[in-house]
């Protein structure tokens, strides 16, 4: 960490000394933490294109994305105010990663975002919950042959923001829940968030509501 | 500029992450000329081998390294270079000569598409549109290649 003491050095009062190795040491563990995501993202990824068996190829691919989400989360971590996270901004890039990913022309993902910051320590359980609502529509709302239209909205309406995903694909599939759902409920249950899956006819309406003064800080 | 598929160079001390890199590089119909850990190995082998691109880490096995390397790979090695670093904030204005930088965590869709996007850009001398999501174009690049408005977000 050669940053850490040449920016100690730069200056001769101890206050100011104490803060520049501070911020020094912050920058030093971001680039750690972003690197390592980097890595983990790497090894999933190594692993999936050695694995034979289709299934557990797809379950690697569905950790890679969880992964990755919260990956997405600390890129944009750091880039403003270190304890706030713009939901808007994270929302955005997933959204063009997982519509790049499914390598649909068919489908169309509008977007319709409030600014909405919310603290950082909830960051990446937001990001898991838009991550599956958003996948879960791509994945399951529109089989092969049939387009269509994702919304996915952020509103902010003072003591909550409001996010929602609607399609207008194939409905819900009446099957069991899967372990998508499980992490879906644990998350909201994390974030005191109410979660409403609808069935919207044509398609599925979820709207997850995060009180915003309850969001841990 | 090569007439078969484009020549890469990736310079990255984490082993892994240049390993699962090369894949995608493949993936995306271009062609791995070598992979360097250190920034001496990484002018050594650009000088040598002239890739059309470089993928180039800010942090390499010694030390921060990278841009002092990107700035020699560019000028006196004749590729242009891409940055891929967590340090996004820490490169200079100029990009040390670099088209553009993506950040890490970066996803494999992201280098996916700006593969792609430079691939057009270096053949044609122009870009096809604005950068990709992830991507983002040093000043000096957007005006040479006309990048279009740049990316929101």
């Amino acid at each position: 960490m050669p940053d850490i003491s040449t920016a100690a050095q730069a200056s001769g009062d101890p206050l100011e000394e104490a803060l520049a190795q501070k911020s020094a040491l912050l920058h030093e563990v971001d680039h750690r933490v972003k690197n390592n995501l980097q890595l983990i993202a790497s090894l999933i990824l190594l692993q999936s294109r050695r694995t034979p068996d289709e299934g557990a190829r797809a379950a690697l691919q569905t950790v890679l994305e969880r992964v990755t989400a919260v990956a997405t989360v600390h890129r944009r971590l750091f880039q403003n105010d270190p304890l706030r996270f713009d939901v808007a901004d994270f929302i955005r890039d997933l959204a063009a990663d997982l519509a790049s990913a499914a390598g649909r022309d068919d489908l169309e993902i509008v977007l319709d975002l409030d600014h909405v910051a919310i603290p950082a320590a909830s960051a990446a359980a937001f990001a898991l919950v838009v991550n599956e609502l958003l996948g879960n529509a791509l994945k399951h709302a529109f089989p092969p042959g049939r387009g269509g239209r994702i919304t996915v909205s952020l509103a902010d309406r003072g003591a909550a923001c409001v996010l929602t995903v609607a399609d207008d694909g194939v409905g819900l599939s009446g099957e069991p829940p899967g372990f998508g759902s499980m992490i879906l409920k644990l998350l909201c249950q994390q974030l005191h968030a109410d979660l409403q899956v609808s069935d919207a006819q044509p398609g599925v309406r979820a709207t997850v509501a995060v009180p915003m003064s309850e969001t841990p800080p | 500029m090569t007439a078969g598929p484009l020549d890469v160079l990736i310079v990255e001390d984490e082993v892994l992450v240049a390993e699962e890199l090369a894949f995608l590089v493949r993936e995306a119909g271009l062609h791995e000329i070598g992979r360097a850990m250190s920034s001496a190995e990484a002018v050594a082998l650009a000088c040598e081998f002239t890739p059309d691109l470089a993928l180039v880490d800010v942090h390499l096995k010694d030390g921060p390294t990278g841009v002092d390397a990107a700035r020699l790979i560019a000028e006196d090695c004749g590729a242009v270079v891409l940055f891929m670093t967590a340090n996004v904030k820490r490169l200079p204005a100029d990009y040390a000569g670099a088209c553009g930088v993506i950040g890490k965590p970066y996803t494999e869709q992201a280098v996916k598409m700006a593969l792609g996007y430079l691939e057009v850009c270096l053949r044609e001398g122009r870009a096809p549109g604005p950068p990709p999501l992830g991507l983002s174009l040093a000043p000096r690049y957007r005006d040479l290649w006309g990048g279009g408005l740049a990316q929101t977000g």
